[in-house]
């Protein structure tokens, strides 16, 4: 029997902080090796104990160490929950424990003050909110090593912005493996259509997000671009699916780098324009003195709306299709901003 | 659902710091609170305050009451008189913690992006480093990766200069379509996604600048060092204002407002007909076309009308180009 002590405290003993209660949760769920049972751990360990009814059903209580659990697994801890032989199934009887090994880095996993030096450049890259946090918290724990890194890389400072809105959804759904549910404008198609897809990789190609995921719908890998996504991204209750493959990130990369191979864009470029020397540093091949370069792109209509950006510093020789991109934009922005505001 | 839940951020990152306090502490047996302050890049302050709640924290025990054989113990005096750290009692956890999926994604993906810095092209210690993460994490890393980029040429010649102290010379053509040639003080390489600028103290302007790494050509790393810049500021943002700036009112679709976060001159919009109407700043008409010309159909310039007509010359002088395919009928 577990005697219940801090229960018995005088109301109005100063509240437990949140960390407070989710450390000493760490701490009693560590040192256990059977595994200790809820009733067990909202009658004795700090933060919970205080507040524990015995004769009452708990059942705040109870919320409360659900959401500690799933704070506690995000941060990696790997804490498990072991059924009872003898009555498989019983929720009263489930068991919860951190397994030390699991918890633990490996002994192989140390690193060089050089190594460290540069992980905090890698932090610093992202500007996106909840990835620099994931950053920031994994160099804390790397500090617990105690070595010091070298001093910092000097004359860089490297940024990675994230400005698609589907960015931080998918990456959960990623975690997850939760299907997810948006509207997709599909450039050539009228409007925005309906996707349910299982999110597979995400990977930054080109300065652009895309998104590899099985479409549902039609029982296939496709890859969307973040950045046509229209709405919310929506978690599709209950439907989960299994892990993809190892890699399968740097596989999707290849994908687009061999898309990107396969396209080839033939530009006229203006002498002495920005065109030449931006769009020139990007050329595979091309006649420097007759003013034409060709290059290589992965997205039609993302090349279309860069190269509609120069105005008439470029002219697109071929392929047919994006030259009409690239009229069709410029006749766009010209309509659009034809005579006086009509505002 | 996880969506509304907020969660509370502080709490768990402070979970981890306590975490990684505790090996931390233990490893270095003897520690004074700044050194540990300034190793973990937190205050004097939060670290005293971590301290005093793991030498309050432990176990239930076998009787639940957290007995003192079940508790963290420093040794008080040397922490009280000193400002000195000793455990001298520790309970259940002493290594440090794995990293989670996404923690470890995230350090993976930034060593992908600095994959492109000219020191790291092709390393082979970039690729160990990220298998180390990869040991490291509970589970799988996410999915989460950054093609490697080529890096410009430049950027190389441009990385050696700023680390010797040279001078560069490069030929120019600035936003405005004047170019020349320039010689700078190198300072900093800045990044912005794909973008890579150079920011410099130009002999020319006799200011830092930015410059854009793809806008520059013959370049030449010069035997001359570079001055002292021990005063110089260099700014931590590309975009900076000046008093040349002019304001442009514009409609813009919803999604397209992040793309446009740079040149926005206050946080005020206004819905007009399903487009929000922002006010940007900028410092030449020459970037304005430019921007609005690579959004078409999803930003469309208000006023005031000099605006409206440049963007809309640039764009005829565009079509211009494709005369003959509108002629026949297109």
């Amino acid at each position: 029997m577990i005697a219940r002590v801090a229960g018995t405290e005088p109301s109005g003993a100063a509240k437990v902080p949140v960390e407070d209660r989710l450390f000493s949760l760490v701490l009693a769920l560590v040192a256990t090796e059977t595994g200790l049972l809820k009733s067990e751990i909202l009658s004795t360990v700090r933060g919970y104990a205080e507040r524990y009814d015995a004769s009452g059903s708990n059942a705040n209580l109870e919320r409360q160490f659900e959401r500690d659990k799933d704070e506690i697994r995000d941060l990696g801890i790997p804490l498990e929950t072991v059924e009872s032989p003898d009555r498989p199934g019983d929720n009263q009887s489930l068991r919860y424990r951190i397994p030390k090994g699991q918890y633990e880095l490996p002994e192989a996993v140390r690193f060089s003050p050089d190594e460290l030096a540069l992980l905090g450049l890698a932090a610093e890259v992202w500007r996106e909110a909840s990835v620099s946090a994931d950053s920031q918290r994994a160099l804390t724990k790397l500090r617990s090593l105690g070595i010091e890194p070298r001093d910092p890389v000097i004359g860089y400072a490297p940024r990675l912005r994230v400005r698609d809105a589907a960015f931080e959804p998918l990456r959960q759904a990623l975690d997850r493996r939760q299907t997810v549910r948006f509207r997709y404008f599909k450039p050539g198609e009228r409007e925005p259509r309906v996707r349910t897809v299982d999110p597979l990789a995400v990977v930054l190609h080109e300065g652009r997000w895309h998104l590899h995921a099985r479409d549902r719908d039609v029982d296939e890998p496709r890859t969307f671009l973040l950045s046509r996504i229209v709405g919310e991204v929506q978690p599709v209750a209950g439907s989960t699916f299994d892990a993809p493959p190892p890699g399968i990130q740097d596989r999707v990369i290849a994908e687009l780098d061999a898309l990107r191979l396969s396209n080839v864009a033939d530009l006229a470029v203006t002498a002495g324009s920005d065109a030449e020397v931006r769009l020139g540093k990007r050329a595979v091949d091309g006649d420097e003195d007759a003013g034409v370069i060709r290059l290589h792109y992965t997205d039609e209509a993302v090349l279309a709306d860069e190269l509609a950006a120069y105005g008439p510093e470029v002219r697109v020789l071929g392929p047919a299709s994006l030259r009409q991109a690239v009229r069709d934009r410029l006749r766009l922005v010209a309509d659009a901003h034809r005579g006086r505001s009509e505002r | 659902m996880n969506e509304s839940r907020r969660k509370p951020l502080k709490a768990s990152d402070k979970l981890v710091f306590l975490l990684s306090l505790v090996p931390y502490l233990l490893e270095q047996q003897v520690v004074d609170v700044p050194d540990a302050a300034a190793h973990f890049g937190v205050t004097d302050d939060e670290i005293r305050d971590a301290v005093r709640l793991i030498a309050t924290s432990g176990l239930p025990g076998a009787t639940g009451t957290y007995q003192p054989n079940d508790l963290f113990d420093i040794d008080w005096d040397a922490f009280e008189d000193d400002d000195v750290i000793v455990i001298v009692h520790h309970v259940a956890i002493d290594d440090a913690p794995r990293l989670s999926a996404r923690e470890a994604a995230a350090l993976i993906a930034g060593l992908q992006y600095l994959s492109a810095l000219p020191e790291n092209a092709g390393s082979a210690s970039l690729g160990a480093l990220m298998q180390k993460l990869t040991a490291g994490a509970s589970a799988a890393p996410t999915r989460l990766a950054v093609a490697e980029s080529e890096s410009d040429a430049s950027l190389a010649a441009i990385r050696a200069a700023v680390a010797d102290g040279r001078q560069l010379e490069f030929d120019y053509r600035n936003a405005v379509g004047v170019a020349g040639r320039r010689r700078v003080d190198p300072l900093r390489i800045l990044s912005q996604d794909a973008d890579w600028y150079l920011q410099a103290y130009c002999h020319t302007r006799e200011d830092v600048r930015n410059f854009r790494v793809d806008r520059m050509s013959d370049l030449v790393v010069s035997d001359l060092p570079i001055g002292e810049h021990a005063e110089t500021v260099v700014p931590d943002t590309l975009f900076q204002g000046s008093d040349s700036d002019f304001d442009v009112v514009v409609d813009a679709l919803p999604e397209a407002l992040p793309l446009l976060a740079d040149y926005l001159a206050d946080s005020k919009s206004e819905e007009v007909d399903g487009r929000l109407r922002v006010t940007l700043r900028l410092a030449h008409v020459h970037g304005l076309k430019r921007l609005v010309a690579g959004l078409p159909g999803l930003v469309t310039v208000v006023s005031p009308a000099e605006a409206r007509a440049a963007v809309a010359g640039w764009a005829t002088a565009g079509l211009a180009g494709y005369a003959d395919d509108e002629a026949s009928g297109h």
